[in-house]
C-alpha cells in the first residue's frame, strides 16, 4: 500500500470457510495496472471462492480489499461494477435472444425525442468493438446467432463500456474457444493491458498462461502457494506446484499397493477400442482388469470426465466401441451399465449425483432399485439394512438413514453417492473425483477402500486432480492432456514423468 | 424390521410432515363452519344411508379428490396437466354415446326408461376409460418424448379436447337415464357411493407408489433428474406413465360427474375442475417445481377446496361470488407455502442438526 | 435459387413462424373464397377484423406478457367483468365515458395486484392470474345474475358507426355494392397495435421486456446483472395487459352490446393460441407483436370458414385451433431444440446443414397443415352436396324473436309459448299451450290446431318448473348464431303467478341442462305446421 500504487488490487489476508471446509484459509493475491495476472489452481483450489470474495457475491470471514489504495467491500456483482470491477464468466450473463447492440448498451442506450435511436447505438456498438477490442461484426443480428467467442467480445465490450473498468476478471474464457479465436481474445486482453486495465485471467490452459500471462498465482486446497513472475518458472515446475506431492503417507499407501497388485488378472472386465465422442475425447484404447486400479490423470479439461462418462454410457459415444466380459455393448445406457456391473460415480455431485429432497437411505438404494425396476420394490427393512451397513462403512456421519441428503455436508453427501454405486455391487467402478471437497482423513480411508475393492477383484478406475492421489492408489496411470490420451505407464512410475506427460510440450 | 430413530409422533414430525399446513387449513374452514353455520356437522340417517353438509363435502368433492390422485403424481415429476377437464367431458360422451347414440342421427332422443343402455355398462365403462388412458398416453408422448413444456402441450388437449367431446355427441347433450350408471356418482351405500369410487383409487394408487419403486422414482425426477439419470432411472417412461395414469383418474371423474348430473355435457363438464385439482395438490403440498408428495395431503387439500365452497353455499354465497372467494383463499394458502412463512413455522420446531454446506 | 431462398430463410429464422402464419391465414381464406362465394364479398373479409376486435387487443398485451416468459390467464375474467361492469354502470346512468376510463384503470389495478404477487410474492404467473380470473367471474356474478343489455345511446354509436375504407369506397359505389366499413373497436385495436410494437421495438421497457424471456429463465437473471429493471418491467407488463382486457372488454360490449358473467369463456385459451401461432415462444425473449395480428387472423378465419361450411359446428373451432397451436408449437420445440454445448465443437457447417434441416421440416409440416385443411373443406362439401344437393351454402336468414306477440299471447291467457326458428327447413314456426289443453301452432302462413288434456298441460308445468326447475337461475338465456341443423329456441312459461322466458340454441351446449328438458317436454304435444312433402 506504501508503494507508488503499481498495484491497483491488494487482496491480504482473505480467509472463507463453509460448514466442513475451508475454502480460503489466508490468502493473499495482489495486480499491478496493465498486467495480466493468471489465477491457477484445480478444483476445490480456491479460485472461484477468491473471485467471489472479490466481486461481491459472497462476503469473506476475513481479510481486507484494496482497489487503487481505497479499501472497499463489494456488496453484490452490480455494486462490484460500479466500483469498476467487471467479471466474463465462462457461462455468458447476457441475452442471446437481444441483438449485440442491445447486450452491450441496454441500460444506457441512446435516445432520441423519448425513443430508442437504434442507429446512434448500432453506430456506438460498432465503434467500441472496433475501438477497445479490434472486433467488426454486424451488431444487429442477435447475441445468440454468434459464438460463444464473440459473445465473450461482446460481454468484454459491455463491461467497459458501462463502467469503466479498472479491473477484468475472465473467468475460463477459452474453454468454448478455438485456436483462433484465443488468439483474438489475447489481441485484446493485450490491447486493454497496454490501457492499463489490471487483468485477472484464471484458466487451465498451461500453455495459454504462459503465452499471455506476466504473474502466476497458484492457489492448493485453499491455500496460496505462491505468486510467480511467468519467465521465471518453468512449466513443469508450475504443475508440481499445482498437483504436486504433499507429505503424507507415501510409504504406507506405497506398501498396500504393491501388494495388492499380485492379484491383477490377465482378461479385461472392460475393453474400449477406438472410442470417443467428437468435441469430448479424442478416440482410445482401454483395457481394465479385475484387480486393478486405473488411474486417470490429467488437468482440468483433459477429457477426464467426457472419458468416465462414454464408458458408463450417460454420454453416447460416436465410434469405436466398448466390451464389458467380452460382450460388445451395444445400446449403451446408464441402466445398461448398472445391469452389467459397470458403476460411475459422477463428478458433480449437486447435480449429477445427489438427489436432495430424498434421504440418505433413498440415495443409497436408488441404483439397485432402478436395476430392479418399477416392480421388485426393496422392502423397507432391506433398504435399512443396506443403508445401515454403508453408513457405518464409510463412516458417514448422519443423525439417522432418514434425514434428507441436502442436509449432509458435502463430504458426506459424497459418500452417500459411493455408497449408491459401491452398493450396486459393480465389477467396473469408475470413480471421478471422489474425494473432492472432503477432509483428509476421509481422502485417505476411501483411497484404501478403492485398493481393496480391487483386492476383491474389481476394476477400478480412479479420477482425481489430485496427482499423488493419483499415484498412491493406482496399478497404471493413464495420462490426458487436451482431450487425448497421451500415455500409459504401468506399474512404479514418478511423479516428475507423469507431470511431464501431462505438461507435454516444453518443460 | 428396524424404523428410523426418533421416528415417533413428536411435535416436530407433525410440523414438518406435509400434512401439516393442508390439516390446519381444513380446520380453520371446519371451525369456522361450526361457528358460523348451525347445523352443518348435524349427520342424518336416511333409509340406513348418512347424508348431511359434511358428507356432502365427501360427496361433491369426489370428482376433484380422483383428478388430485392423478394431478398429483404428474406435478410430482415437475409437469401439470391441464387437460383433465377435458378428458373428463370426453371420457362422458363416450359413456354417454354408448347408452344413448341417439345423438348421432342428429336428435335428441329423450329416454325415460332407466333399464335402457344401449350398450352393457361394463363396455361403456371400459370404453369411457380406454379413450381416457389414450388421451393421457397422448399428453405424455408430448411431454416426454417429443420434449415439449407440459403446459404447453396439455394445453392443447385442454383447447381441442372439448371440441373432441363435442364431436363425439355431435354436438349434442345425451342425457343419461341409465340407472346402473347414474348409481356411481348418485347411489349411496351408507355413504355416497362416489367415496368408494375415491377410496379405491386412493388405495390402488398408494399401493402402487408406495409399494412399488414407482412413487421414489416420480420423487427422483421430479427433484433431479440428471442425477436421476446417471442412477439409472429412464425419466422418459415415468412421464409418460404419470400423465397416461392422469388421464385414467380423470377418466374416472369424468364417469362420476356427469353420472351426477345425468347429462354429458361437454361444454360444462369439469370446467374448472383442472385448477381446482391443481391447487388441491398444492394446497396439499406438493412444490409445483415437483419433488417429495403426499396423496393423503392432495386429498386434504381436494377436501379444503370443497369445504370452503360447501360452507359458503351453507351460508347462502351465491354459486357465483363463490368464485371469486376462492381465489382469495387461492392467494393466502399460496403465501402460506411461501419461504418466508415456512421458515416462521420451522422457529417453532426442533433446529436441525447438520447445516446446509 | 433454393440457395438463396435458404439463405434468405436462415438468415430471418425468427420470422418464419410468423410469415407461415400469415401464409396458412391467407391460404385458408383464399381457399375459404374458392369455394364459397359469400366469402368474396369484401365486407365478409372486413367482418373479420370486426369480429375479432376485442381477440386482437387482448392478444396485443399477452403477447408482452408471454415475451417475458410469463402468462395471465386472467384475461378472459377481466374482459367479462368488463362487460357486465359496463352494462350495469350504463343501466344505472353513468356517463358512458366515465365508465370507459373506469374500466381501463380497474384493469390496470386487477394487472398491477397479480403483477406485483408475480413479481414480488414470487407467486407463479400461472397460479396469481388464475385466482385472478376466478376472482373476476366471481366479481361478475357479484354484480348480476342475468345478462343486463346495453342501450346507451353513445355506447350503440360507438359500436354500429361504420367506417368506412378509403379508396374501397369509390370502387364500391362504382360497382353498386355497399361500401364495405369497419368499426370504431377495429380502429382501437389497429392503433393499440402500432403503439405496441413502437414500445417493444423502441423503448427501453420494450427491450427489457425481451430481455427479461427465454433462455430458460436464465435471462432474468442475466438481465438483472445487467442492471435492467427486472422487477418494474415485470410489473408494468402484467398492469398493461389488464389495461388490454379491459380495453378488449369494452370492445367486446361494443359488438354484442350486453355483458355477462359467461362472456368469453375459455377465451384465454384463443388468445394464448394467437400468440403462440404469431411466433411468440411461450418460453418468452422470441416473438413479434407483429406476428400476433396473424394468429387472431388464423383464428378468425378459421371461424368464419366453420360458418360458411356450416355442417360443421362451432365446436370444430375449438379442435382445429388446438391442431393449429400444437403444429406451431411442435415447429417451435423442434426448431428450439439445438444442443447449445456440443454444437461449440462442431463445424459451422455442420450447424447450418441442421438448422436448414429443422427449417424445412418446419415448412413442411405447416404445409401439411394447409393441405389437410384443403382437404377438411373439399369433403365436407362434398358430404353438404350428397345431403341436399347444393354445394351453395344459402344462410338461412334467422327471423328474431316475436317478443311482443308472445306475450301477447301470454295475456290470453297461454301458460306456454314456444317460439321456434332456423333449423334445416329455415322456419319461423310460433306455438302456444292453453291450460284447457288447446295447442296452436302458426308460421305467419299456416295455422294449425291440436287438443291434448288439460292434465297433461298440467303434467307438462309441473315438471318444467319443479324437475327442470324453469324458474330458478338454474336457466337462463344463451344465444349464439345457429348451425344449419339447429334451430333456435324461445320459450316463455306462465304458472303459478311466475313468468318467464327465455332463448338457447340446439348444437351448442352453452345452453342450461334443464333448458335441453324442457325442450324435450315440450315437444311431443306440439302439432305439426307444414308436413314433409
Amino acid at each position: 500500500m506504501s508503494e507508488p500504487d503499481q498495484n491497483i488490487l491488494v487482496m491480504e489476508g482473505i480467509s472463507k470457510a463453509f460448514p466442513g471446509v475451508q475454502a480460503l484459509d489466508d490468502v493473499s493475491f495482489n495486480l499491478k495496472r496493465g498486467e495480466i495476472h493468471c489465477l491457477v489452481g484445480e478444483n476445490g483450489a480456491g479460485k472461484s471462492t477468491l473471485m467471489k470474495a472479490l466481486t461481491g457475491v459472497d462476503q469473506p470471514d476475513s481479510g481486507r480489499i484494496f482497489l487503487d489504495g481505497k479499501e472497499i467491500q463489494a456488496k453484490s456483482p452490480q455494486h462490484a461494477q460500479s466500483l469498476g470491477i467487471s467479471t466474463v464468466y465462462q457461462e455468458i450473463n447476457l441475452c442471446p435472444n437481444l441483438s449485440v447492440a442491445e447486450n452491450i448498451l441496454l441500460g444506457r442506450e441512446p435516445h432520441k425525442f423519448g425513443r430508442v435511436d437504434w442507429a446512434k447505438m448500432n453506430v456506438l456498438a460498432s465503434e467500441t468493438l472496433q475501438r477497445l477490442l479490434g472486433v467488426d461484426i454486424d451488431v444487429t443480428k442477435p447475441l445468440g446467432s454468434y459464438t460463444v467467442a464473440i459473445q465473450q467480445m461482446v460481454a468484454i465490450a459491455r463491461a467497459l463500456y458501462m463502467a469503466s473498468a479498472k479491473i477484468l476478471i475472465l473467468d475460463e474464457p477459452t474453454s468454448s474457444l478455438d485456436v483462433n479465436e484465443t488468439q483474438q481474445l489475447f489481441k485484446v486482453m493485450k490491447k486493454l493491458k497496454d490501457e492499463g486495465v489490471g487483468i485477472i485471467f484464471i484458466t487451465h490452459f498451461i500453455g495459454q498462461v504462459y503465452e499471455i500471462s506476466d504473474r502466476i498465482t497458484v492457489l492448493r486446497n485453499g491455500k496460496l502457494v505462491g505468486t510467480y513472475d511467468t519467465d521465471s518458472i518453468t512449466r513443469v515446475g508450475l504443475i508440481s506446484k499445482m498437483i504436486g506431492r504433499s507429505l503424507a503417507e507415501f510409504d504406507e499407501m506405497s506398501k498396500i499397493k504393491l501388494d495388492s497388485s499380485k492379484h491383477i488378472k490377465t482378461e479385461a472386465l472392460l475393453q474400449a477400442r477406438e472410442f470417443g465422442l467428437t468435441g469430448a475425447i479424442h478416440p482410445f484404447d482401454l483395457d481394465l482388469h479385475a484387480g486393478e486400479v486405473v488411474g486417470l490423470a490429467g488437468l482440468l479439461g483433459s477429457g477426464r470426465t467426457e472419458t468416465a462418462n462414454i464408458l458408463f454410457g450417460a454420454e453416447k459415444a460416436d465410434s469405436g466401441s466398448v466390451s464389458v466380459n467380452g460382450n460388445l455393448v451395444k445400446e449403451h445406457s446408464p441402466l445398461g451399465s448398472i445391469k452389467r456391473g459397470v458403476a460411475l460415480c459422477p463428478e458433480d455431485r449437486k447435480a449429477a449425483g445427489i438427489v436432495d429432497d430424498l434421504t440418505v437411505r433413498e440415495n443409497i438404494i436408488l441404483a439397485i432399485q432402478a436395476n430392479k425396476g418399477w416392480f421388485k420394490y426393496l422392502s423397507l427393512q432391506e433398504q435399512y439394512e443396506i443403508a445401515d451397513t454403508y453408513i457405518q462403512l464409510l463412516s458417514i456421519a448422519t443423525p439417522s438413514p432418514d434425514q434428507p441428503v441436502k442436509n449432509l455436508s458435502g463430504g458426506n453427501q459424497q459418500k452417500v453417492i459411493l455408497a449408491r454405486w459401491l452398493a450396486t455391487n459393480p465389477q467396473v467402478l469408475i470413480l471421478d473425483e471422489p474425494t473432492r471437497g472432503i477432509d483428509v482423513g476421509t481422502k485417505a480411508e476411501i483411497q484404501k477402500l478403492v485398493l481393496s475393492l480391487a483386492e476383491e477383484g474389481k476394476a477400478c478406475v480412479f479420477i482425481s486432480s489430485e496427482l499423488e492421489e493419483v499415484l498412491r492408489t493406482s496399478h497404471r496411470i493413464v495420462v490426458l492432456r487436451e482431450r487425448e490420451k497421451v500415455a500409459e505407464f504401468a506399474g512404479e512410475v514418478d511423479e516428475k514423468t507423469i507431470i511431464h506427460a501431462i505438461a507435454g510440450g516444453e518443460a | 424390521m428396524r424404523k428410523s430413530n426418533g421416528h415417533s409422533f413428536t411435535w416436530k414430525t407433525f410440523t414438518e410432515s406435509r400434512l401439516f399446513l393442508p390439516l390446519i387449513a381444513l380446520s380453520l374452514i371446519l371451525l369456522f363452519d361450526l361457528i358460523f353455520i348451525p347445523g352443518f356437522f348435524a349427520i342424518e340417517n336416511r333409509d340406513g344411508n348418512l347424508h348431511g353438509s359434511l358428507i356432502d363435502i365427501f360427496r361433491n368433492g369426489s370428482t376433484v379428490m380422483l383428478l388430485a390422485i392423478g394431478m398429483t403424481l404428474v406435478i410430482a415429476t415437475g409437469g401439470i396437466d391441464l387437460s383433465v377437464g377435458a378428458v373428463m367431458a370426453i371420457a362422458a360422451s363416450v359413456a354417454g354415446i354408448l347408452m344413448n347414440p341417439s345423438a348421432l342421427k342428429n336428435e335428441v332422443f329423450f329416454v325415460t326408461d332407466p333399464n335402457y343402455t344401449f350398450q352393457p355398462l361394463w363396455l361403456v365403462i371400459i370404453s369411457a376409460l380406454f379413450v381416457a388412458i389414450l388421451c393421457g398416453l397422448w399428453n405424455g408422448m408430448l411431454v416426454a418424448y417429443v420434449r415439449i413444456q407440459p403446459m404447453v402441450a396439455t394445453l392443447i388437449l385442454m383447447i381441442a379436447g372439448r371440441g373432441i367431446a363435442q364431436l363425439i355427441t355431435n354436438g349434442l347433450r345425451v342425457q343419461i337415464t341409465y340407472k346402473l350408471f347414474t348409481f356411481l356418482g348418485q347411489g349411496w351405500v351408507i355413504l355416497p357411493f362416489s367415496l368408494y369410487i375415491v377410496a379405491i383409487m386412493f388405495v390402488f394408487t398408494w399401493l402402487m407408489t408406495r409399494k412399488t419403486a414407482i412413487g421414489m422414482f416420480i420423487e427422483s425426477v421430479g427433484i433431479n433428474f440428471r442425477s436421476s439419470f446417471y442412477s439409472g432411472i429412464d425419466e422418459k417412461k415415468i412421464k409418460l406413465m404419470v400423465y397416461t395414469f392422469c388421464g385414467f383418474c380423470a377418466g374416472i371423474a369424468g364417469l362420476v360427474a356427469s353420472s351426477n348430473i345425468k347429462t354429458s355435457d361437454a361444454n360444462n363438464i369439469g370446467l374448472t375442475t383442472e385448477l381446482d385439482a391443481i391447487l388441491a395438490v398444492v394446497i396439499g403440498g406438493t412444490a409445483m417445481a415437483g419433488g417429495r408428495f403426499s396423496l393423503l395431503a392432495s386429498m386434504v387439500g381436494a377436501l379444503v377446496m370443497q369445504a370452503i365452497t360447501q360452507s359458503m353455499y351453507a351460508i347462502g354465497v351465491p354459486a357465483f361470488a363463490l368464485q371469486a372467494i376462492k381465489a382469495v383463499v387461492v392467494v393466502f394458502v399460496i403465501l402460506l407455502y411461501s419461504e418466508q412463512f415456512r421458515s416462521f413455522i420451522r422457529k417453532f420446531s426442533v433446529p436441525k442438526t447438520e447445516a446446509k454446506p | 435459387m433454393m440457395g438463396q431462398i435458404s439463405q434468405f430463410l436462415s438468415k430471418n429464422r425468427k420470422l418464419i413462424p410468423l410469415w407461415s402464419t400469415a401464409l396458412l391465414a391467407l391460404a385458408a381464406y383464399a381457399i375459404g373464397a374458392y369455394f364459397f362465394v359469400g366469402m368474396r364479398n369484401p365486407q365478409v373479409f372486413f367482418n373479420l377484423f370486426r369480429n375479432s376486435s376485442y381477440l386482437l387487443i387482448s392478444a396485443i398485451g399477452m403477447t408482452l406478457v408471454i415475451l417475458t416468459g410469463g402468462i395471465d390467464l386472467s384475461v378472459s375474467g377481466v374482459v367479462a367483468l368488463t362487460t357486465v361492469s359496463t352494462a350495469v354502470l350504463l343501466r344505472e346512468g353513468w356517463n358512458p365515458w366515465g365508465v370507459i376510463l373506469l374500466m381501463l384503470a380497474m384493469g390496470m389495478t386487477m394487472g398491477g395486484i397479480m403483477g406485483s404477487f408475480i413479481t414480488y410474492l414470487k407467486v407463479q404467473p400461472f397460479i396469481a392470474t388464475l385466482a385472478g380470473m376466478w376472482f373476476a367471474r366471481g366479481m361478475c356474478f357479484f354484480i348480476s345474475d342475468n345478462a343486463v343489455t346495453i342501450d346507451n345511446r353513445i355506447f350503440q354509436i360507438l359500436g354500429k358507426t361504420k367506417i368506412l375504407i378509403p379508396g374501397l369506397t369509390e370502387i364500391a359505389i362504382k360497382q353498386g355494392n355497399p361500401p364495405p366499413y369497419v368499426s370504431i373497436p377495429v380502429v382501437v385495436g389497429f392503433t393499440l397495435f402500432v403503439v405496441t410494437i413502437f414500445i417493444a421495438h423502441y423503448t427501453r421497457f420494450g427491450r427489457t421486456v425481451y430481455a427479461i424471456g427465454g433462455n430458460e429463465g436464465r435471462n432474468e437473471q442475466s438481465a438483472r446483472l445487467m442492471g435492467l429493471p427486472v422487477n418494474r418491467t415485470k410489473m408494468l407488463v402484467y398492469t398493461f395487459n389488464g389495461f388490454c382486457s379491459a380495453l378488449a372488454g369494452l370492445a367486446l360490449s361494443l359488438f354484442v352490446f350486453s355483458g355477462h358473467g359467461l362472456y368469453a369463456s375459455g377465451f384465454e385459451l384463443d388468445v394464448i393460441a394467437s400468440v403462440v401461432m404469431g411466433g411468440t415462444m411461450l418460453t418468452g425473449g422470441s416473438g413479434y407483436v407483429f406476428g400476433t395480428f396473424f394468429g387472431v387472423m388464423v383464428l378468425a378465419v378459421t371461424q368464419a370458414l366453420i360458418q360458411f361450411i356450416g355442417s360443421l359446428s362451432s365446436w370444430w373451432t375449438k379442435i382445429v385451433i388446438g391442431v393449429l397451436t400444437l403444429i406451431f408449437i411442435g415447429v417451435q420445440t423442434v426448431l428450439a431444440n439445438r444442443k447449445v454445448g456440443r454444437q461449440a465443437a462442431q463445424s459451422p457447417e455442420v450447424l447450418r446443414a441442421v438448422r436448414r434441416k429443422r427449417l424445412w421440416q418446419g415448412i413442411g409440416v405447416g404445409a401439411v397443415f394447409v393441405l389437410a385443411l384443403a382437404s377438411i373443406i373439399i369433403i365436407s362439401q362434398f358430404r353438404a352436396a350428397s345431403i341436399d344437393g347444393s354445394t351453395e351454402n344459402t344462410q338461412c336468414d334467422v327471423k328474431p324473436f316475436r317478443e311482443s306477440e308472445a306475450a301477447g299471447l301470454i295475456q290470453d291467457g297461454a301458460v306456454i309459448v314456444y317460439h321456434r326458428t332456423a333449423g334445416p327447413q329455415c322456419v319461423d314456426e310460433l306455438f302456444a299451450i292453453y291450460p284447457d289443453g288447446r295447442v296452436t301452432g302458426t308460421d305467419g302462413v299456416n295455422k294449425v290446431e291440436k287438443q291434448v288434456t288439460p292434465a297433461e298441460v298440467e303434467h307438462l308445468l309441473t315438471v318444467i318448473s319443479v324437475d327442470h326447475k324453469w324458474f330458478t337461475a338454474d336457466i337462463y338465456s344463451t344465444y349464439l348464431t345457429p348451425c344449419r341443423q339447429c334451430f333456435a329456441h324461445n320459450i316463455s312459461i306462465s304458472y303459478d303467478g311466475q313468468e318467464k322466458s327465455a332463448t338457447g340454441v340446439d348444437g351448442t351446449t352453452a345452453m342450461p341442462p334443464g333448458y335441453a328438458f324442457a325442450l324435450a317436454e315440450i315437444r311431443p304435444l306440439l302439432p305439426v305446421i307444414n308436413p314433409a312433402p
